[in-house]
């Protein structure tokens, strides 16, 4: 489409290469089909075109962010499932990230918005606080309706039962078992580490069983992801800055086949640093090297020999569910689902896959209405394949579609490990007794 | 940009604070938009050469609303812009500056689906493609397939008529609905077909569809569903030469076949649709066709041996028969995607839509090659063959000076080129404001005045729409529709806005 | 005695709608007159024929396009089209049976103007599905064309839908463009006998819905009299090439096997059979009036149901289009169960034409199924942008309220 900057404003590369995404929109509207905002709220505002349109009007200008320019962008899910239907190839993912980026410089948020943001960025990326925070919601819980109603999605998503710290996220090397094949960096992640420990526990189980040296480096923490989606460049980069420092020591020293991520919303992330710090002439080149490096775990585990390792488990139903930042951040479409065939499951597709179910990193606390409507939907969606289990590889949606069904949720990881002889994943003893029994 | 638009009434334009006020009384506030910074994602639909922010956006989200709306349009006089997905590729919705744009995104439920009677009745702003993914799990599918199916609205298509890739087969979207509700200019909601063939009176369901939002808001479809044929196969012909490809095409029609589809693509298209991703079209061809063949496994089986051997008399390159879904899929992908594709390559593109008599084909294609060495811009061809209908896609830059004007003069000389060849200028995007000024080329004063008259039987001030479709704007008293004769006014029972 | 007015060519049918309107004529539109007593009888100053307009002026077999003048009768297009293998696909019914005329009589545009259909309706369309475009003279007696000649057009408001089944009221038509199709090589019927009419309506709308392509599907009552007389019989028609007729054939005949016993009509008797369907021969013996509903396929066994229990005195009837469409014949008059018959109707959503009764009886009850108000008020004044000063057969589809002139 036609662009109108002002020309000073285009020196900026940030602002220049925003204006070469906005460039390839031809406006043919194939990405409201599949966004789902749009779905829901059927308003032009509300979906990847309309956005593009209000971040054009507002950057053209360079002129600050408005109040209703933020509300859309704040709805908008970074689901990217956009960029997976749009035929011209436009970057919308940068495009809303720069918009974003311009609306945390240029815009003041409301007062109870402000402090109900910076609380999130402090707790949620600092797992000993998060962890801190989850028990004092739990016990907040009978007086949470005297609270604001921003609380109410925080206090949703809290887990009644909440998991002690796991010796998996301390920073040290794991062995692998037998010959060692790979050695690899794992992304412990920040909420993951207080909310499901399992997850690593799984992914570390797994992968030395299969021959890979496990890092958890030292000085790595949150990816940065969060703070990123909000606009909060800086502190994002800091966050990043600390990881690419930390994996960087690791390659230049015991050298890493691989960083691997199990949680597909910081590896959309990592994947992208080599994008964030471009302009940064003293990380660009370790930064490139970490999102080269950086592959998701069910990417890695393609490479490895999963079948010789299998051992005799149940057939279970497994519905698979495709994270936002997996299918449309990464790519990565059918091979967990493969990977779940080869191990012996029974996979069934869900209906409407493409559509987020409302997690969206923050989003489910920041926008618990539209969250709620999109998790309901997801788990209509799911509930027409009657799966014995849902399987995922992002911990966000496994909160938030757990929310809303009874069918137990469990990584995708933690399934590969109990089919090669790892432990039963929570929530799923039940099933398989009656599974046995009827077997 | 050369349009000409109505001009904005300044009493309208003054008297805006009351119309959003009385607007925000009929839907909820949040669903009234006004704020000028809000108004650009609606300053235009899938055609950006014109653009123009609307003096209002409403988001109605009940029949009942848009009839009040409707009704308030008329105590006030105010114009209205009806809008689906946006995705018109002719301007359908462009906005006018002291018009109300009514959006129906909202209206986004299907209502029922009868698989006895064939059916889904549907809210007009479900998308063409959610039609069919309703339907889908019993093996039905809705048949008419614009290629901006996943987007495009069943309110928009009934409204363009819109066609896509089955056409020659299947027919438009005309052939497939059987029901409309709308809401008329006035307010009054009326109910036209349902489930049964044949409408009673006049067909206004016929004369609604493709009516471009000048007669009236629709608020509910009724569409046929059809079985999904047990088997379909495509057929990738490749041709070292495009009128190869044309007398192909025309070879296989004569032979007594209708295929389900039938595409054509030149090299330029090919090339844009192997960049967005490859399809496996063969990059060396000057022309590709695409034959899809449905039916039973043997009749197929059948039809495909047929057009093979046609495709090899005719001096095909390559010939690839699709042995799965998939691959059949693929076929198509390349082609669906072609428009925007070669928005990746443009950087910006027009797209023609012009029908000729399919016999024209190669002299046609010869001709515009010439066109566009006259205007000095580049044009990728893609088209469906069975039925003779033409999408050049225009390469333009808007960022040069001139090249926009340039586009216009040469897409216009492109349709010109189609009504002389007996063709006609819009096969299916609908005339909107894009070929609104070249009308007269196909269409005399007589013709026009005709169609006119039918647009006063159902809107009198010209309100609705105004803009679209016809060049030069009459009141409907001097098109003699208000027929009086010694002071009597004939019908003097029937009921006048 | 009414003026018989017969033009010769295009300029000679514009002088005479003009001359009409300015001496306030009204004109009775007709092709060749076979079918006066459609609809409802009026009364005129002068007859318009078409009949001196003839010939096919452009026909494209690998084009699938033939033009022709108004007058043209379907004995001379089926003939130019069977040279190529080629139809009219839309199969116009031309109530030969019905109103005892040669078949092939009619004409092409009174083809159109009346939205003629055939028992492949479903799935191929009616006359509107088929017309391209056309020239026509206004009731101001201005020649002005419509639509194109080409398969896709969206050029202008589709006034070709407008004028088919318009039953000439709008616009004296005096060329037709439309779609042709290749022939099927081969049609045969399967017919499976004796279902009750509800069975036989879920098989003919289980048809409708299976991959093998059914082309029509009828039933015929066992009162119906033909050579199934005696017997209940369900019609499926199957088109095509010889290869997929008989595997379409097998797998349906697999699929009903237990319904009931299945016979095979091979490709004449089959032709003839679908042709007097399409003519309602089946039921035209009866004496009294003769009614036509078009209904939602699931509604045909449920009506015809509630008119049976309605006590109203249907001697027979006739599905056709999976139940969409049934033909009702009746004894006595019209007009005592007219009402009666249009509220049963009306509840189910559909509607009710008389096609055959006395003109008085035309006249009293209106033949076409009335429309809400809104609805009759916009047809006015849609009929009004054509013919302002209702010269064009006044009162042919709906009584004409105004004071006569």
């Amino acid at each position: 489409m036609q662009t109108n900057f002002l020309p000073h404003l285009l020196a900026d590369p940030d602002v220049a290469l925003a204006e070469k995404i906005l460039r390839k929109c031809v406006h043919c509207g194939f990405c409201t089909a599949t966004c789902p905002t749009f779905l829901e709220l059927g308003d032009e505002r509300d979906s990847p075109r309309g956005r593009i349109y209000l971040i054009k009007e507002m950057l053209e200008t360079g002129r600050p962010a408005d109040a209703e320019t933020v509300t859309h962008l704040d709805r908008c899910l970074t689901c990217l499932a956009c960029m997976t239907t749009c035929p011209s190839g436009v970057d919308y993912m940068h495009l809303v990230d720069h918009a974003r980026a311009h609306v945390a410089k240029t815009y003041e948020r409301p007062l109870a918005d402000r402090l109900f943001r910076r609380m999130l960025r402090l707790v949620i990326p600092n797992p000993s606080i998060f962890r801190l925070a989850l028990i004092g919601a739990n016990l907040a819980r009978p007086f949470a309706r005297w609270l604001p109603a921003k609380f109410a999605g925080l206090f949703a998503l809290a887990p009644k039962r909440l998991p002690p710290p796991s010796w998996v996220d301390a920073a040290q090397t794991i062995p692998a078992k037998g010959a060692r094949r790979r050695r690899v960096a794992l992304l412990s992640g920040c909420a993951q580490t207080a909310l499901d420990t399992a997850i690593n526990e799984a992914t570390v189980r797994l992968l030395t069983r299969l021959g890979v040296e496990v890092v958890v480096a030292e000085g790595m923490g949150c990816c940065g992801a969060l703070e990123h989606h909000m606009g909060e460049t800086d502190a994002a980069h800091a966050r990043a800055a600390k990881n690419i420092r930390a994996w960087t020591r690791e390659i230049d020293g015991g050298g890493l086949d691989a960083i691997v991520v199990n949680t597909s919303g910081c590896g959309t992330t990592v994947k992208d640093y080599g994008h964030m710090f471009r302009n940064d002439a003293r990380l660009a080149e370790d930064a490139a090297r970490v999102s080269g490096l950086a592959r998701d775990v069910s990417e890695l585990l393609a490479d490895l020999d999963l079948a010789a390792a299998l051992v005799a488990r149940p057939r279970l139903r497994v519905a698979y569910h495709s994270a936002c930042s997996m299918q449309h951040g990464q790519k990565i479409t059918t091979l967990p689902m493969e990977l779940l065939a080869k191990a012996g499951f029974e996979v069934v597709p869900i209906p409407e896959s493409h559509v987020c179910c409302g997690s969206a990193g923050t989003y489910n606390i920041l926008q618990p209405d539209l969250a709620t409507r999109l998790r309901d939907r997801k788990v209509a969606n799911i509930a027409t394949v009657a799966p014995d289990v849902i399987a995922a590889g992002n911990v966000g949606c496994m909160v938030q579609i757990g929310t809303g069904t009874p069918t137990p949720i469990v990584h995708t990881v933690e399934l590969l490990d109990w089919a090669t002889g790892g432990p039963i994943p929570d929530g799923l003893e039940a099933l398989t007794a009656s599974e046995n029994a009827s077997a | 940009m050369s349009l000409t638009m109505p001009a904005p009434e300044p009493e309208i334009l003054a008297a805006r604070d009351d119309l959003i006020a009385r607007l925000r009384e009929i839907v909820k506030p949040a669903n009234v938009v006004h704020l000028d910074r809000e108004l650009a994602p609606w300053e235009c639909d899938a055609l950006t050469m014109y653009r123009q922010k609307p003096l209002v956006v409403v988001l109605p989200e009940t029949v009942a609303e848009v009839a009040a709306v409707m009704r308030l349009a008329a105590e006030l006089n105010v114009k209205v812009v009806p809008r689906g997905a946006g995705t018109s590729l002719s301007g359908g919705s462009l906005p006018l500056a002291d018009g109300i744009l009514l959006a129906m995104g909202k209206f986004n439920r299907i209502l029922e689906v009868d698989f006895e009677n064939r059916v889904a009745r549907v809210q007009p702003g479900v998308t063409n493609l959610a039609i069919t993914n309703a339907v889908a799990h019993r093996g039905f599918y809705y048949a008419p397939d614009p290629s901006s199916q996943i987007a495009c609205s069943i309110g928009g298509n009934v409204a363009e008529n819109a066609g896509g890739v089955h056409c020659l087969k299947y027919g438009l979207t005309t052939n497939n609905v059987l029901g409309v509700e709308m809401v008329l200019i006035g307010g009054e909601v009326v109910r036209l077909g349902g489930k049964h063939l044949d409408s009673e009176g006049y067909d206004l369901i016929g004369l609604v569809t493709g009516s471009e939002g000048l007669l009236g808001v629709i608020t509910e479809v009724t569409v046929r569903i059809l079985q999904k044929p047990e088997t379909a196969r495509g057929v990738l012909l490749g041709f070292d030469d495009v009128k190869a490809g044309a007398d192909c095409v025309a070879a296989i029609i004569a032979a007594g076949i209708i295929p389900g589809g039938m595409e054509m693509m030149d090299k330029a298209a090919i090339a844009a649709a192997e960049a967005f991703r490859p399809c496996g079209y063969p990059s060396d061809a000057e022309g590709l066709v695409i034959v899809e063949l449905d039916g039973t496994a043997a009749e197929v089986d059948h039809l495909v041996g047929e057009v093979a051997k046609i495709a090899e008399a005719n001096g095909a390159t390559s010939v690839r028969v699709s042995t799965s879904e998939a691959e059949r899929l693929g076929f198509w992908f390349g082609r669906k995607n072609a428009f925007p594709a070669v928005g990746a390559i443009g950087p910006d593109y027009l797209c023609m839509d012009g029908t000729i008599p399919r016999g024209r084909l190669a002299d046609v294609l010869t001709r515009m090659d010439e066109l566009a060495a006259k205007h000095g811009l580049r044009v990728a061809n893609v088209f469906h063959a069975g039925d003779g209908n033409l999408h050049p896609l225009i390469l333009y830059d808007a960022a040069i000076p001139g090249d926009t004007e340039k586009a216009e003069a040469f897409g216009a000389d492109i349709l010109r080129l189609c009504v002389e060849v007996g063709g006609v200028l819009t096969g299916e995007h609908g005339v909107g404001v894009e070929k609104r000024d070249l009308m007269g080329e196909m269409f005399d004063e007589v013709d026009l005045g005709q169609q006119e008259r039918v647009k006063c039987a159902f809107d009198a001030n010209g309100r609705l729409n105004p803009g679209k479709v016809f060049p030069t704007l009459h009141r409907c008293a001097e098109m003699g529709f208000m027929h009086v004769r010694s002071g009597d006014l004939p019908f003097p029972e029937i009921p006048r806005f | 005695m009414a003026d018989h007015l017969a033009p010769r060519d295009e300029a000679d049918l514009v002088e005479i709608v003009r001359d009409a309107r300015a001496k306030r004529t009204r004109l009775a539109v007709e092709g060749r007159g076979t079918r006066a007593a459609l609809g409802r009888p009026i009364e005129t100053e002068a007859t318009l024929s078409l009949a001196g307009l003839t010939g096919v002026t452009l026909y494209e077999p690998a084009e699938l396009v033939m033009t022709a003048l108004p007058g043209t009768p379907l004995s001379e297009i089926r003939a130019r089209l069977a040279e190529n293998g080629q139809e009219l696909a839309f199969d116009p019914i031309e109530h030969a049976a019905l109103f005892g005329h040669e078949p092939g009589s009619t004409t092409i545009a009174a083809a159109f103007a009346i939205n003629a259909s055939g028992p492949r309706r479903p799935k191929i369309g009616a006359a509107r599905d088929h017309l391209l475009g056309f020239r026509a003279v206004n009731g101001l007696g201005e020649s002005f064309k419509s639509g194109g000649r080409v398969m896709k057009n969206v050029t202008g408001f589709d006034l070709s839908k407008l004028v088919c089944g318009s039953f000439g009221t709008l616009a004296v038509l005096s060329e037709v463009t439309f779609k042709v199709m290749p022939r099927a090589a081969t049609t045969e019927t399967l017919a499976v006998l004796g279902l009750p009419d509800d069975d036989a309506g879920r098989l003919m709308r289980e048809a409708s819905g299976l991959p093998q392509e059914v082309d029509a599907a009828a039933h015929l009552p066992a009162s119906v009299a033909g050579p199934f007389a005696g017997t209940s019989t369900t019609l499926i028609r199957l088109d095509g090439p010889p290869v997929s007729v008989a595997s379409r054939e097998a797998d349906l005949v697999a699929r009903w096997r237990d319904r009931g016993e299945i016979e095979i009509l091979g490709e004449d008797a089959s032709r003839r059979l679908w042709d007097d369907l399409r003519e309602a021969r089946p039921i035209v013996a009866a004496e009294g009036p003769i009614w036509r509903l078009s209904l939602a396929p699931s509604d045909g066994p449920r009506v015809v149901a509630a008119i049976r229990a309605a006590d109203l005195p249907l001697e027979a009837w006739v599905y056709d289009w999976a139940g969409g469409l049934v033909w009702l014949a009746f004894a006595g008059r019209a007009g005592p169960l007219a009402a009666r018959l249009r509220a049963i109707v009306a509840e189910a959503g559909g509607h009710a034409t008389l096609i055959r009764a006395d003109e008085d009886e035309r006249r009293a009850e209106a033949p076409f199924h009335p429309q809400p108000a809104p609805l009759a008020a916009l047809a006015a004044r849609v009929a009004r942008a054509f013919d302002p000063d209702g010269i064009l057969s006044p009162g042919r589809m709906t009584a004409i309220p105004t004071k006569e002139a």
